[in-house]
């Protein structure tokens, strides 16, 4: 059975997973045959995944280094001090 | 805090929680509570409870799974305590994208290719934050599953777990994420027609 862009649009988060049965695949793959605005927005979904995954850790403030090395001072003591 | 199926060869030492663990803490609250502030004092609250258990996980490599559980645990109270749960009506993607074009067979507007580049290794910093602005803007049921799937790297079942939901409910939270997510981005890098 073809799938049109809705169904498309619901079977993506399986089909870029590689989670989809075979026969949807083929489905889906023959839509985007024949339909270059799914291609985009296949590719576009794949890319916001992408860039997500790529975003790197957020530097933690100074005010909130202080605190935190306050806090684990005062549970464990000067001795184990970190050193951040 | 993507490590937790290899296990952490390292001991759990004071200064390896505080310089290695603790930025993760930092950054798991802020995107998911989408706030510095609550996000500091839950990391401070994250970082107490290590700190009172951390003999119990010497040299454990189940400590990435737990901190990664206390920490979404804590974000949910802290977001609780604060009675700030979003109740607005949030519009599915899906009807957007196809709304008044009739049986599915067209998109409701153009769809246009993105000047952006999959192999492209670092994000500039205005991508960075465009990112995170729309994470940030996203409903926060929407948020909480975003952030474990696509910014930490966690597998639908141990989200549905942390969350309290089951796995077909988190697959699909996460695909409206998703939609949402490319939505918003794309006027910032769709291709100038």
């Amino acid at each position: 059975m073809a799938v049109n862009c809705r169904q498309l649009a619901e079977l993506l988060i399986d089909f870029v997973s590689g989670e989809l049965a075979e026969e949807k695949r083929i489905h889906i793959e023959e839509h985007l045959g024949k339909c270059p605005p799914c291609v985009i927005y296949v590719e576009t979904y794949r890319l916001t995944i992408q860039m997500t995954r790529k975003l790197p850790p957020v530097p933690m403030p100074p005010q909130l280094v202080e605190r935190l090395k306050r806090v684990v001072e005062s549970e464990w003591g000067q001795g184990d001090r970190p050193s951040a | 805090m993507a490590e937790t199926a290899g296990g952490t060869a390292a001991p759990l030492t004071a200064e390896r929680v505080f310089n290695e663990y603790a930025p993760r803490v930092y950054n798991l609250a802020r995107r998911m509570l989408g706030n510095d502030a609550d996000a500091e004092d839950v990391t401070q609250d994250v970082l107490l409870q290590v700190v009172r258990k951390l003999d119990t996980f010497r040299g454990e490599s189940a400590f990435p799974t737990w901190l990664h559980r206390v920490t979404v645990n804590a974000a949910l109270a802290h977001r609780r305590k604060r009675a700030t749960r979003q109740q607005r009506h949030t519009h599915d993607p899906l009807d957007t994208l196809f709304e008044g074009a009739g049986d599915g067979h067209h998109h409701a507007s153009p769809v246009r290719p993105w000047s952006v580049s999959p192999d492209q290794p670092v994000l500039d910093a205005e991508t960075q934050e465009l990112i995170e602005k729309a994470m940030a803007d996203l409903p926060e049921p929407y948020r909480d599953v975003y952030v474990l799937a696509d910014v930490e790297g966690l597998p639908n079942a141990e989200i549905a777990e942390m969350l309290e939901l089951s796995v077909p409910a988190v697959k699909s939270r996460l695909h409206r994420a998703r939609l949402m997510m490319r939505d918003a981005l794309s006027p910032h890098f769709e291709e100038v027609a």
